[in-house]
């Protein structure tokens, strides 16, 4: 009579573990989902931000949100802040700090594009937790960005040189104002003739 | 046993001795010998000049140009190998008698793509080769190498040139 009753009681437990191990394996997946569907959305909603930024910017005077790449010489790479042209000169304010040019010492000014990826920084840290190589996902959603380099000599004849980052369609603002400033330019913008070194 | 057991010591004990007196007089002539042929000779200047760097024949775009350039300066500032580190065409540099010259061209770049990158693992690396020669007063050459920068896989592109700057840095702790 016990020998009938174990496999039976073995049975039950066996497919107890299983149908319990089920509940688990889908709370895990939708762990997952719900990790990864609110980075998503993180990232759509600061493309949105950012896609936004330019167009009121616009309204205003010549004036943008950007992120120096390199070459801000007192302030930090990759120091978030406001590049604007201000009277004959381009102007730089970030944490605290703030840099001049004046658009006759720039010796050339050109623009790039490139694209930067929207789950950054922390969240980015955070999304390479995610098994199964899960993170590489999220490294598809990106956004375009322009690039403004400008190179210019200081009071000492110094050669200097800074890259900014700034939102889609700014750049070539900034250098048209800068070139009708005095800036000079090896590739001109459409209608205006390059400048020599 | 008592009798294999002193047998034992007796052989055993001469021949550990002799193998860790090896192992001693082996470590000692061999720091003399890395003594002897420690590192290359180094120099000793109080300033370096760095030229704008030439792309060359290579369609180096201009913020990588700008970037290889200040990450440069700021690599060396940091080695404390120099007292002044001074920017191309700075007045200054021309009253500095022991000053010596870094210049910089490119030789070969591809831009990748950070994406694929960081999507695939194994495609989309940007790297970039660059010449750098360090000369003297007199125009003697200190160093002259190709030095590559990559980025393999996380981080913007213009990470090469970052790392690129990095290990001039570390051939400037190496010569001077």
């Amino acid at each position: 009579m016990m020998r009938m009753q174990n496999p039976r009681i073995d049975v039950s437990v066996a497919t107890n573990y299983c149908r319990a191990g089920e509940p688990r394996i889908w709370v895990h997946g939708l762990f997952l989902a719900v990790v990864i569907a609110s980075l998503m959305l993180s990232a759509v909603l600061a493309h949105g931000q950012a896609a936004d930024a330019p167009s009121v910017a616009a309204n205003e005077a010549l004036q943008a949100q950007v992120q120096l790449v390199v070459g801000g010489q007192s302030i930090k790479n990759n120091s978030k802040g406001t590049l604007s042209v201000v009277d004959s000169s381009l102007q730089l304010e970030a944490n605290g700090k703030k840099i001049s040019v004046e658009a006759s010492s720039i010796l050339d000014i050109s623009t790039d594009k490139d694209s930067r990826q929207d789950v950054t920084g922390t969240a980015h840290l955070a999304a390479q937790a995610i098994p199964y190589g899960g993170s590489r996902v999220l490294s598809l959603f990106s956004h375009e960005i322009d690039i403004l380099t400008v190179e210019f000599r200081d009071g000492n004849n110094a050669y200097h040189g800074a890259v900014f980052a700034m939102p889609k369609g700014k750049a070539a603002t900034f250098k048209k104002q800068l070139v009708a400033l005095g800036a000079k330019t090896t590739v001109p913008l459409a209608g205006q003739e390059p400048d020599k070194k | 046993m008592k009798h294999i057991s002193r047998t034992m010591n007796s052989i055993g004990f001469p021949i550990v001795f002799s193998l860790v007196l090896l192992f001693m007089v082996g470590e000692l002539t061999g720091q003399q010998s890395s003594g002897e042929s420690k590192g290359p000779q180094k120099f000793s200047a109080s300033s370096i000049q760095i030229e704008a760097p030439d792309p060359g024949n290579v369609p180096l775009p201009p913020e990588f140009r700008v970037a290889v350039y200040e990450n440069l300066v700021l690599q060396i500032e940091k080695t404390g190998k120099f007292q002044h580190v001074y920017r191309s065409g700075d007045k200054d540099a021309a009253n500095v008698p022991d000053l010596v010259t870094l210049r910089t061209t490119a030789r070969a770049f591809t831009e990748g793509s950070q994406k694929k990158r960081e999507v695939t693992t194994v495609m989309g690396a940007t790297s970039l080769t660059v010449n750098v020669r360090i000369t003297d007063h007199a125009g003697q050459s200190i160093v002259d190498r190709d030095i590559k920068g990559k980025v393999l896989m996380m981080g913007e592109n213009i990470g090469a040139t970052y790392d690129f700057s990095k290990k001039v840095a570390k051939i400037i702790r190496e010569t001077f």
